[in-house]
């Protein structure tokens, strides 16, 4: 039996059941954080990384809220994994650009985020038209973090503005203003695609 | 979208193409996924966090064991100073308490002491 959302704490609740649930969650969800990572780390691996361990962490730290919880939980976790993810690249390519051998070369050390692996569409998305999807998804990609964040959980998740604040852990204007700029900035870059 | 906010076209149309791309995943995603989400679930998993805190424990309590042997017998405990009165304890309390005997032990002049007791013996017997 499903556990109706908004209810109070899942204590009380067999394990077996919130595990149930929790695995429907999940399974309902990890379409759309892959997608949502992968945009922002533009590498599947990394991306799938970014999921697993907001999955894990939801499990071990969170299983026991109420459900209805779980969703900006889930999404708040997702992102801080993503941002850890792009500072270690940051941090990496830092080092690098410091090794000695790397120094006196005189070229420009490459940004590994544009020099990371950017897979071709699969036979599916293909199949289906997704040329649209890979102009969305680059021009999402070139988005402020904040902006391009409020936009997918707004508009791919489908998160209400309050539950898109608890996400991003700002308050609701702000969610506002970045879902606003976000729409002006990808309708200015994919205009060519979508008129 | 939802009740806070009046899609217009270009959100409708990019809500579409997002959710359809989620679930057109390649079948070696899905499976990853499938996998990532199994293994988050799986009570091996859940209790990883108990089983540290099993190994973590006594860890702790070895360590804490060890360091106070080293502080109370190790090498650096402190020693004894040399000249430490503690023992004598009762003899300066007599010594404080018998006011003849306390100015004599302050006398430097040992030399006069002994020819003042040799004096009074002295008198003594001619007396």
């Amino acid at each position: 039996m499903a556990l109706p959302y908004c209810e109070g704490l899942l204590l009380s609740a067999p394990k077996d059941e919130i595990r149930r649930e929790l695995n429907r969650f999940l399974a309902e969800v990890e379409g759309k954080a892959f997608r949502m990572a992968r945009i922002a780390l533009r590498h599947d691996d990394d991306a799938l990384d970014a999921v697993q361990d907001a999955m894990l962490q939801l499990a071990r730290r969170y299983a026991t809220r109420p459900a209805a919880e779980w969703r900006p939980l889930f999404y708040r976790i997702l992102e801080n994994r993503v941002r850890d993810l792009q500072r270690r690249r940051m941090v990496r390519s830092k080092v690098m650009a410091l090794l000695p051998w790397r120094r006196d070369d005189g070229e420009e050390t490459p940004d590994p985020v544009a020099e990371a692996p950017d897979h071709a569409p699969g036979p599916v998305e293909q199949a289906e038209g997704m040329g649209v999807l890979a102009a969305l998804e680059s021009a999402l990609a070139r988005l402020p973090p904040r902006q391009r964040e409020a936009f997918l959980l707004r508009n791919m998740e489908g998160l209400d503005v309050a539950q898109t604040a608890a996400a991003m852990g700002c308050s609701d204007g702000s969610v506002k203003t970045h879902y606003f700029r976000a729409v002006q900035a990808l309708k200015e870059q994919l205009g060519e695609f979508w008129t | 979208m939802n009740a806070n906010h009046e899609a217009d076209e270009f959100e409708r149309r990019a809500a579409g193409v997002l959710r359809a791309s989620a679930t057109c995943l390649d079948g070696a995603t899905r499976a990853r996924l499938a996998r990532a989400r199994a293994a988050a679930l799986s009570p091996v998993a859940r209790r990883r966090g108990w089983l540290e805190f099993r190994y973590l424990a006594p860890a702790g309590a070895v360590t804490a064991a060890v360091l106070a042997t080293v502080l109370l017998f190790g090498p650096g405990r402190p020693v004894k100073p040399v000249n430490d009165t503690s023992g004598s304890a009762l003899y300066d309390m007599e010594l404080l308490s018998d006011a003849d005997a306390f100015d004599i032990a302050q006398e430097s002049d040992l030399e006069f002491i002994e020819w003042a007791a040799a004096q009074g013996e002295q008198t003594g017997k001619g007396g």
